[in-house]
């Protein structure tokens, strides 16, 4: 039965991008409808397998797909209780979209089919279990973000556009070389004449360690690009600043996961010397991109270019749990990536709001915009608190841990003080937030444009808000609702190396 | 006296017959359509029968010089394919033109001869079938004689081609001198035992000639030329069809030496043909992310694409020909698409300039979709047929399955890589032209049939071998096997 069910969540979003797209004429307006129930079906099969999750999972499915002499590739899908926390915000975040872009008036047909296949994609890559699939569906996700900046995007949509494309091409096909070192060599070792590319087989084999230095080299670089940290980002600036709001929340929310993602489920599982080499140096990145990003937020003068750079710094946390190799770590870069998943759609959706209603998004040219849209102003506030890392939010959840097991490994090797280059970021990033609140939000209403007829948040755009913020205050506050998904996930990984 | 088993070069017969009845049919009914059909009649025939061959596992050896195996039956298949997508695109294309008789028995002896290069077990039937396509192919690109481009293109083709058979030919008289011997196994054995000076010339002249098909820099120069000045058909059949016959020259004469002989000779060739492949890919890329015509912007790509498939003679792998014979398959399909769409634009007067094609998508939706597709295929894009051939290709170089993992190659993996994410921008250029920006017309397009059948062919290869390559690899590697022995 669930064979048939993670298929059907996984392909439903790709039949109604095809429905969606042969809504032309006429039956236009029915293109959101059918976006909304092509949606729904992901999303209502993922809150299934959530409810069944502690009796039934972890969930997989096979099937044969390609099997040759020199090849044996399946048509694996896996989902553990970290697979299962990222399909989950993938199938919530793209029903949210959906919702909130319910009023799209360009080409509204294609718009939601793009959404839709990126959503196939995305769920994808979280689902696979076998490298050759994992590959097609990364790839495969990164088509709709082109069309959907190059097409809606602002007015720099195609330098953006084809430098994101060209960007994570790159890093997918340096980590395709990767991935092609894992499966010769694992054949290698364990004398298959055919080269398997599932995960389980995979992971079994004990992998020489300079070999793993160099794989873990080559993965991780195409895992990093796609986060991004410093100094591969520069792609994602400008990818948000032109993206459409739908765009932005999708990259941000769910698309860069997929970097994270990757490490977690393929550097660290397959590659565990390879980690041990490489955790100085991704220590040393994840907090480059943490100061960068927050001390970059602070110059922007684009509110939509800030919460872009907040990614950046935002990833950077993800990554130090991560290069902490330790379970809490591991866990609470997970769980960062689900926390940011959310906080960050809010985010952008605020931007999206701004820049559609007042038409600017130029932080000197708002004021007091919490006067003439006050529920839009009671958003961004909690959006912008949730993301500052306010306890009871699901931000904090996350930051917390992340940094407690920082502090952890710093007191391990001797060098405790690193803690406040991260606890320094926390109050950069609370700094942003609240003067960028307060310039554009509060004091006197701005004269720089004209905000007379300025309407608040629609009640599409309302709904969505209201139920992600209502998800971060609730996994705030019951955070153990994923953490117990993604703790034993994270335990099994760290205890290769023995910590705690 | 016994006669040779001629039922084992039936379709080659079957094709060649079409092509010296097809004139005078023409002369005699003077129906232009009908000659066009008999022609296709005739490869469909042809291709039938091979299906019959490869179902009932033909094997055997011709006089010596042809050898039918699992090798020779999926490259005359692919030959076969070719010649049908290049008679559907060129029934319109040339309905205005005189001389169809003419026109379609130079396209099926052109056939013939790559089919023959395919079951060539013996130097001189290489020679024979290659000369047989090179010299029918200079007259189609000479077709529309009173069109200057094309008959500039036709000039350069024939003077290129003929310096390019010259050189082929006089390495093959060396590499007979050195080895005693025009059989392909024989010599394999004679160069493991003797390994000389001449040898050495004989193998670069060889590289040279046949260098000039496959369009291998620096032998590429006149391919963007000959492209844009021949018919489109007639280029298609060039990118997909005749470049496609020198690499199996190529594979006969190197991959089956090489297998065999373990000589230094063959390390240092190997070395020789990595060095051309990665400057081949690395030109053909570059230079066309500059290209504003769409034939010349193809032609660079496929130059490109010849040097992917290089790689597998500097791999020198059963894994490499395997990746190589299955991109060499979806290429046909995936090239040939592109070019059929090129040959329709060009048969409405479109024009064949990038910025012509702005607004495609509104103005032929399913023809800007093929296109989308062949594009994103030709680039490697999952899960498309390109992206699964370019996966086992490209991994080849990586190693081996079941053998040790040498490491030789990577450099070679990582400079394809990167030639395919720079390859990418140019074919995501003509996408965007097609899909995001406004043409000055907003008047729909339709296109004839066979274009449409042609397109739809190659439109479902291109995706269902991306989505089930299973059959199409089980292919390449009996062919392989059969290739290498």
């Amino acid at each position: 039965m669930t064979d048939y069910l993670l298929s059907m969540m996984l392909f439903a979003p790709l039949v109604g991008a095809v429905i969606a797209l042969f809504m032309t004429g006429d039956k236009l307006k029915y293109a959101r409808w059918v976006a909304l129930v092509f949606s729904a079906i992901p999303l209502g099969i993922s809150l299934l397998l959530l409810a069944t999750f502690n009796s039934d999972g972890p969930f997989s499915s096979s099937f044969a797909w390609i099997e040759t002499a020199s090849l044996k590739i399946q048509y694996l899908l896996y989902i553990d209780g970290l697979s299962m926390v990222m399909v989950l915000l993938t199938t919530l975040l793209v029903f949210l979209v959906v919702l909130f872009s319910w009023e799209e008036k360009e080409r509204p047909n294609f718009f939601f089919a793009l959404i839709l296949g990126m959503q196939t994609g995305l769920l994808g890559v979280f689902m696979a279990a076998d490298y050759f699939l994992f590959f097609i569906f990364w790839e495969v996700a990164l088509i709709p973000m082109y069309f959907l900046i190059n097409l809606w995007g602002g007015p720099r949509r195609h330098y953006a556009a084809i430098k994101f494309f060209i960007y994570t091409h790159v890093s997918s096909l340096v980590m395709l070389i990767g991935i092609f070192a894992l499966a010769f060599q694992a054949a290698n070792i364990e004398g298959w004449t055919q080269l398997s590319f599932a995960f389980a087989d995979i992971s079994n084999v004990m992998f020489a360690s300079g070999f793993q230095v160099l794989v873990f080299g080559l993965l991780f670089f195409g895992f990093a690009v796609k986060m991004p940290v410093v100094p591969f980002h520069t792609w994602l600036p400008d990818a948000h600043v032109e993206a459409p709001t739908a765009g932005s929340v999708l990259l941000a929310g769910v698309m860069l996961k997929m970097g994270s993602y990757g490490i977690i489920r393929i550097c660290l599982d397959v590659l565990p010397d390879g980690a041990v080499a490489w955790q100085i140096p991704m220590i040393v990145i994840a907090l480059v991109a943490i100061v960068y990003g927050a001390l970059a937020c602070i110059a922007q003068r684009d509110l939509k270019k800030m919460v872009a750079f907040s990614s950046i710094s935002h990833m950077g946390m993800v990554l130090l749990g991560i290069a902490t190799l330790s379970d809490i770590g591991i866990a609470a870069g997970a769980f960062q990536m689900f926390a940011h998943g959310l906080i960050t759609a809010v985010l952008f959706m605020v931007c999206g709001i701004v820049g559609h209603n007042v038409g600017t998004r130029q932080i000197p040219l708002l004021g007091g915009l919490a006067e003439k849209m006050p529920n839009y102003a009671a958003f961004m506030m909690f959006g912008f608190m949730a993301s500052l890392g306010l306890p009871g939010l699901v931000g904090f959840v996350a930051e917390f841990n992340i940094l407690a097991a920082f502090y952890n490994w710093g007191n391990a090797e001797g060098m405790a003080w690193v803690i406040i280059i991260g606890l320094a970021s926390l109050l950069l990033t609370a700094g942003y937030y609240l003067w960028a609140m307060q310039r554009s939000i509060f004091g006197p209403v701005t004269d720089k444009v004209d905000v007379s007829k300025v309407h608040d948040v629609s009640v599409y755009e309302g709904v969505s808000l209201a139920v992600l913020c209502g998800l971060i205050a609730l996994f705030g506050i019951w955070p153990a609702f994923a953490w117990d998904l993604i703790f034993p996930v994270a335990e099994g990984l760290a205890a290769v190396w023995g910590v705690i | 006296m016994t006669l040779p088993d001629f039922t084992l070069i039936a379709p080659q017969i079957i094709v060649l017959l079409a092509a010296l009845l097809v004139p005078g049919l023409h002369i005699l009914t003077r129906n232009d359509k009908l000659v066009g059909m008999v022609s296709i009649a005739a490869i469909v025939a042809a291709g039938l029968y091979l299906g019959w061959m490869i179902l009932e596992g033909v094997e055997g050896s011709f006089l010596g010089v042809y050898a039918v195996d699992a090798f020779s039956l999926l490259l005359t298949g692919l030959f076969l394919m070719v010649a049908l997508l290049v008679l559907l695109a060129s029934l319109n294309s040339v309905e205005r033109d005189r001389h169809h008789g003419e026109y379609y028995a130079l396209i099926l002896a052109a056939t013939a001869g790559m089919m023959f290069v395919a079951c060539a077990q013996d130097l001189i039937g290489i020679f024979v079938g290659v000369e047989l396509t090179s010299i029918s192919s200079y007259a189609l690109v000479a077709f529309r004689k009173n069109d200057p481009r094309a008959a500039e293109a036709a000039v350069k083709y024939l003077v290129i081609g003929g310096l390019s058979t010259a050189l082929t030919l006089y390495g093959f008289s060396l590499l007979y001198g050195v080895t005693q011997s025009t059989n392909l196994a024989e010599i394999a054995l004679a160069i493991g035992a003797a390994p000389s000076a001449a040898l050495y010339v004989s193998m670069a002249l060889i590289i040279a000639g046949l260098g000039f098909k496959i369009t291998t820099v620096p032998f590429h120069m006149w391919a963007p030329d000959v492209y844009e000045g021949a018919t489109a058909p007639v280029a298609t059949f060039l990118a997909v069809g005749s470049k496609k016959m020198g690499f199996v020259a190529l594979f006969k004469i190197f991959l089956v030496g090489f297998i065999a002989a373990q000589a230094t000779v063959v390390s240092d060739m190997q070395y020789l043909f990595a060095v051309l492949a990665a400057i081949t890919m690395t030109v053909g890329n570059v230079v066309a992310l500059s290209q504003t015509n769409m034939k010349r912007l193809l032609a660079y790509s496929s130059i490109a694409q010849a040097g992917y498939l290089m790689m597998v003679l500097a791999i020198a792998t059963e894994f490499a020909v395997i990746g190589g014979l299955f991109h060499m398959i979806t290429h046909v399909f995936m090239k040939g698409g592109a070019f059929i769409i090129v040959a329709a634009l060009c048969y409405l007067s479109m024009g064949e300039k990038l910025s012509d094609y702005k607004g495609l998508a509104k103005r032929a939706p399913v023809l800007a979709f093929s296109m989308l597709i062949f594009l994103f295929a030709l680039a490697g894009i999952p899960p498309l047929a390109g992206f699964v051939s370019k996966f086992v290709l490209f991994s080849s170089a990586v190693g081996s399955p079941g053998a040790e993992m040498a490491g030789q190659w990577i450099w070679l993996v990582f400079i394809a890589v990167i030639n395919s994410a720079i390859s990418l921008y140019y074919y995501a250029r003509v996408v965007k032209f097609m899909y995001v920006d406004e043409g000055e017309s907003e008047e729909r397009i339709t296109v004839p049939m066979p274009f449409m059948a042609a397109i739809g062919i190659c439109l479902v290869a291109v995706i269902a071998i991306g989505l089930y390559p299973e059959p199409v690899i089980k292919l390449c590697e009996a062919a392989a096997a059969a290739l290498l022995g």
